[in-house]
């Protein structure tokens, strides 16, 4: 931008904001951050605070945000139940989660290195169809899967919800990314030095690419834990039943019961609530990066 | 890019070896599932299809007969299923369009206010303000719905402490403000807690990108906050803005779970069914999937359509 005359004498130093002008901003900065703060914590505030309240106190009025006799009552219902194996629902989310990550991050990681680092026939064509079958929404593809998985009689399984989601076309998409900017000179080296391909992508790609494993791998895990759609079409076992499909259950069973329903919601969010502060960095940095969902 | 003339034959061999056996099974195993879906999923739209009667190849014929383009034809007519077609597409495009205005009004300025703050601040910010994406929709349904609820839910209880009528929130069907039914606009919101983290963290990575010495140039010009806002920050952010507008509508037309779980099958007077809901119910509740794939397909047009049309309008022939 030039600095003519005409802009020059627009500026009128006593007119810029002193230090009150200065302050007065901070404090309306702040003031609107944490409105908005209280706006999205108030919500997991109350989940957790009916949660640890007695049957009558959640009908009480006025409403407390701090329990008056907190209680781990809904959490010992849940778990005492014999109708509620609550362990099994764990077990079942974790089996397909881990099980999906596992074979996700290694096709992924496979094809996209296959992807960024080599010469053959057809490679655009197959990358364009990869990018292409990004563009369609998996509502369109439920009713066909769902009508793959009974021809291959896998329907009210766990192997239903994994098998399917075993390769992600965008997990292809960001590891190729990440590869293409690991250099060549080192792939040649490994090469001359009798390094066979697959050995050079387990020993020399895999080392370099922690970081972009770990991106993909949380937004898989979030993901699949969170799923509900799928496993609602898939499962229609109670032993079957993953976390998500379990608290829609569990809140038919006892919707009045705030108590009990609000201790579920705790129990199912709690773990992801966890791998969230733990890889928090990475995973807000992955969604600038990406623009993942 | 690799070794493209070897120099020996083994040494390539070796490489197409290793490219055959490890991208045929994996691409193989993609089109298993997105191929031939997608072919599938158009085929069973000429048809009257259920995989609970029995047909011939694939279900195909017999008790699953060919029918033309009837189940197009349906979407259109005044069958019940067309009627609800037409209600699905209508709430969703009343969602679509409320929604998109709304999250940009809240997380654009959000993103600036927290590009503001010092950088220990925002990360517990934007920390906070994130933890609803990670949370799972139907746990955010759940405690919404005992938000809404309307004997004890705290809004209602809170309005009442203050001497005021509570509200049924999420089944009321007549109660409209500014036309929207209240039961939409109660998702509205929630879909807003649980969904606005997304944009913002993708709006404060579009803040960093921009050069810091144009708002200093606009400061020494004499721009005031707004101006600067208006004329320094919304242009420079043009692509950011862009990729938020297409991926914001892109999600809201595939809205499903928190419908699903805080209204039910499509609430009251089928005010809040929207067309995932009303694909899903056609479906998996009554079993007619050729209808249930056309319902998908007209929803795979519009989201196409909708989507080509914001990359024109919103196509920039600039960069900075």
């Amino acid at each position: 931008m030039d600095i003519t005359q005409d802009s020059l004498t627009k500026v009128n130093p006593t007119k810029r904001p002193g230090r009150i002008g200065f302050i007065a901003s901070r404090v309306v900065i702040y003031a609107l951050l944490l409105l908005g703060c209280s706006f999205t914590l108030l919500p997991f505030l109350w989940m957790l605070s009916t949660s640890f309240k007695s049957a009558t106190e959640i009908v009480k009025l006025p409403p407390t945000l701090i329990p008056e006799n907190p209680t781990l009552q809904s959490y010992q219902t849940i778990f005492s139940d014999p109708r509620v194996p609550i362990a099994r629902f764990y077990l079942n989310s974790i089996i397909v989660s881990v099980s999906v990550v596992a074979m996700v991050l290694f096709t992924s990681s496979l094809a996209g290195y296959v992807f960024a680092k080599y010469q053959f026939f057809g490679k655009n064509l197959f990358f364009t169809l990869l990018l292409a079958s990004l563009m369609i929404p998996f509502q369109v593809m439920m009713i066909p899967l769902y009508l793959i998985l009974v021809r291959l009689g896998i329907t009210d399984s766990l192997l239903g919800l994994i098998v399917p989601g075993a390769t992600s076309a965008f997990g292809v998409f960001l590891m190729r990314q990440f590869i293409e900017n690991i250099p060549s000179e080192l792939i040649d080296a490994a090469r001359i030095d009798g390094a066979s391909e697959f050995g050079i992508y387990s020993r020399i790609i895999l080392p370099q690419m922690s970081a972009a494993l770990a991106t993909l791998g949380i937004f898989q895990f979030m993901g699949t834990w969170n799923d509900y759609l799928w496993p609602l079409i898939v499962i229609t076992t109670t032993e079957k039943r993953t976390l998500p499909i379990m608290l829609t259950w569990y809140n038919s069973q006892h919707g009045a019961r705030f108590d009990l329903t609000m201790a579920a919601s705790v129990l199912v969010i709690l773990p992801i609530v966890v791998v969230y502060f733990i890889f928090q960095r990475w995973i807000v940095r992955g969604i600038a990066l990406t623009g993942f969902k | 890019m690799t070794v493209e003339t070897p120099k020996r034959g083994s040494l390539f061999r070796s490489q197409h070896i290793f490219v055959a056996s490890t991208l045929t099974p994996i691409m193989l195993y993609m089109m298993f599932f997105t191929l031939v879906p997608m072919l599938w999923g158009v085929a069973i739209t000429f048809f009257r299809y259920s995989p609970t009667r029995v047909g011939g190849f694939l279900g195909f014929g017999g008790a699953n007969p060919f029918i033309g383009v009837d189940n197009y034809a349906d979407l259109f007519s005044n069958s019940p299923n067309g009627q609800l077609f037409r209600i699905s597409v209508k709430n969703t495009l009343m969602f679509v369009l409320m929604y998109l205005p709304l999250n940009l009004i809240v997380t654009l300025p959000l993103a600036v206010l927290i590009e503001a703050v010092n950088k220990r601040l925002k990360v517990v910010f934007r920390t906070i303000y994130f933890l609803p994406i990670v949370t799972s929709a139907v746990a955010v349904s759940l405690v919404w719905g005992v938000i809404y609820n309307p004997t004890f839910g705290l809004l209602n209880m809170v309005l009442r402490d203050f001497g005021l009528k509570g509200l049924p929130w999420l089944t009321d069907a007549t109660t409209r403000v500014f036309g929207i039914p209240l039961p939409m606009l109660c998702v509205l919101v929630t879909y807003l807690w649980s969904d606005m983290g997304y944009n913002l963290v993708i709006f404060i990575a579009g803040l960093q990108g921009i050069p810091e010495v144009y708002h200093e140039a606009a400061i020494v010009d004499g721009a005031n906050a707004w101006q600067r806002f208006r004329y320094i920050t919304v242009p420079l952010l043009r692509s950011t803005l862009t990729f938020v507008i297409v991926m914001t509508m892109l999600s809201s037309w595939q809205v499903f779970v928190i419908f699903f779980v805080m209204t039910g099958r499509g609430g009251p007077s089928n005010l809040t069914r929207v067309l995932v809901l009303h694909v899903y119910e056609v479906a998996f509740r009554f079993q007619e999937m050729g209808l249930a794939a056309t319902v998908a397909m007209a929803l795979f047009l519009i989201i196409m359509v909708t989507t080509l049309i914001q990359l024109r309008l919103l196509r920039k022939d600039w960069e900075y």
